[in-house]
């Protein structure tokens, strides 16, 4: 059996024991760039590969099981009930899980929140935000950047823009992550986590309801506000499952993406340090340091699909129903697309990475993002006095979608 | 400074206009109107631009300093 022809590669990906360095399975997943799995998955990593099926209209965000109604004969059930059924099911699943023309009119409305004026007003806020986890941490000689710094952050800027409280933070960090889960592959197939994802989803979703009845009679200068009030000329008003939906999906992923951009971004900056004093003497490297970071250790390192027909790509047939994998971080390390891949190296021209995904779906908060990551890096990169790592791998949490350190334990002379 | 969007690349990501709002908008949500010649002081926002495109369409010439060959 050749290397490639292995079809346990991305079951290896998922072991959590390989989370600290998945990517020299991911060189070797890339020798066949779209390869079918054991399991019957098809996972692309090779990055012309994943740019392609990001742009194929055969491609679908609309994960939902293949098998769960299949073809019965019976027209009516086929094409009327089973159809309708899906429908119905559909209001509770927000933009990032859903196809044209759905997905654009959610998302236009999304955007028309998400306007440059408020996604900039939080750029002062975060600088601020930043200064105060610092201080925080100021008499400690030694702290953890995840707890302290990398998880505040994104979530308090995140409940802020979307005016929900941040008070009530304990109660939905829970949900937040037990959600996050619904990105990993394993949530498909595992009846159990599915059933607990459900009824995370409804404790959430009465949550978000109540507060949305709140946001009508007495609106706020925030998204909720805005996406519980406004009209699109051709939407009209969000319906109140897709608005929960939306919440949801907003609140979490403020809660599971940036943190691990940050706390990658630190971990990989102490392990080049020329390139963290680079850094310190030159803050306004950060913009370039921070999309090869996006590229070299991207927060999310994939996401999955659905191939609504045959397609014929990479001298294989992703078989109609195949469930589908874009492994974003491996086609961001194609050394057919980047010379030198698997070195970190911010002054490299024509960055074009995976680290927002791509085409209709492209991150929606990736100006948030890149902010946070800046306001956060070139502080820590000014602040701290001689700061290493405490641990190097650090713990990982356990997700290798959404993946990143647990905790990220820094030992530091002080900080300034 | 000059500045240079290769408009058969772009394809209305928007993230210019987040990185620098004055120099960068879009107009009906796909077409990009921008300044082809801004101001030296916005250097480090164009930059910013420059480097969050994620199709990598814009391009910046700086002047040479005044009195370089």
């Amino acid at each position: 059996m050749t290397d490639a022809s292995d079809g346990t590669l991305f079951a290896q990906v998922r072991d959590p024991r390989n989370r600290a360095d998945p990517y020299p399975l991911y060189a070797r997943l890339r020798a066949r760039p779209v390869a079918r799995q054991d399991d019957g998955t098809v996972v692309a990593s090779g990055h012309a590969e994943i740019r392609a099926l990001l742009h194929d209209p055969r491609v679908s965000s609309e994960d939902l099981p293949p098998a769960e109604h299949p073809r019965t004969g019976n027209p009516v059930k086929d094409w009327i009930v089973n159809p309708l059924k899906d429908r119905i099911a559909d209001r509770h699943r927000p933009f990032i899980f859903r196809d044209p023309p759905d997905h654009g009119l959610l998302r236009r409305q999304v955007m028309a929140q998400f306007t440059v004026a408020r996604v900039r007003g939080m750029k002062r806020r975060t600088d601020a935000l930043v200064a105060e986890c610092l201080e925080r941490c100021a008499e400690a000689a030694s702290f953890d950047l995840v707890d302290d710094l990398a998880y505040p952050l994104p979530v308090t800027v995140i409940c802020e823009l979307l005016g929900v409280p941040r008070e009530d933070e304990p109660r939905f960090h829970a949900w937040a992550t037990q959600l996050a889960t619904a990105l990993e592959p394993e949530s498909r197939k595992d009846e159990a986590l599915r059933a607990r994802n459900t009824e995370t989803f409804d404790a959430i979703a009465g949550y978000m309801r109540d507060l949305i009845r709140e946001k009508r009679k007495a609106p706020a200068d925030d998204m909720l506000s805005g996406l519980a009030t406004a009209r699109d000329p051709e939407a009209g008003r969000m319906s109140d499952p897709d608005l929960i939906a939306t919440a949801i999906l907003l609140l979490i992923a403020g809660h599971e993406t940036t943190v691990n951009l940050i706390a990658n971004g630190m971990l990989t900056l102490l392990r080049h340090p020329d390139e963290l004093a680079r850094l310190r003497a030159d803050p306004e490297r950060a913009p370039r340091v921070i999309e090869e970071l996006l590229r070299y250790e991207p927060p999310v390192h994939y996401r999955t699909r659905v191939a609504r027909a045959p397609i014929p790509i990479a001298g294989t047939v992703i078989p109609e129903g195949a469930p589908l994998v874009l492994l974003f971080a491996a086609g961001n390390r194609d050394p057919a697309r980047f010379p030198d891949p698997d070195r970190f190296d911010p002054d490299r021209a024509d960055n074009q990475h995976f680290g927002f995904g791509g085409a209709l779906h492209y991150c929606v908060g990736a100006p948030l993002a890149r902010i946070e990551a800046e306001a956060a890096l070139t502080a820590l990169a000014a602040r701290l006095r001689a700061p290493r790592l405490a641990e190097d791998p650090p713990p990982y949490r356990d997700g290798s979608s959404l993946r990143g350190p647990k905790r990220l334990r820094l030992v530091v002379d002080g900080i300034a | 400074m000059r500045v240079v969007v290769d408009l058969n690349r772009c394809q209305a990501y928007a993230q210019c206009c987040y990185a620098a709002p004055e120099r960068f908008v879009l107009r009906g949500n796909e077409i990009l109107v921008y300044d082809p010649a801004p101001p030296a002081a916005d250097r480090a926002a164009i930059e910013r631009a420059v480097q969050a495109c994620p199709v990598r369409a814009i391009r910046v010439e700086h002047d040479a300093p005044a009195g370089a060959a």
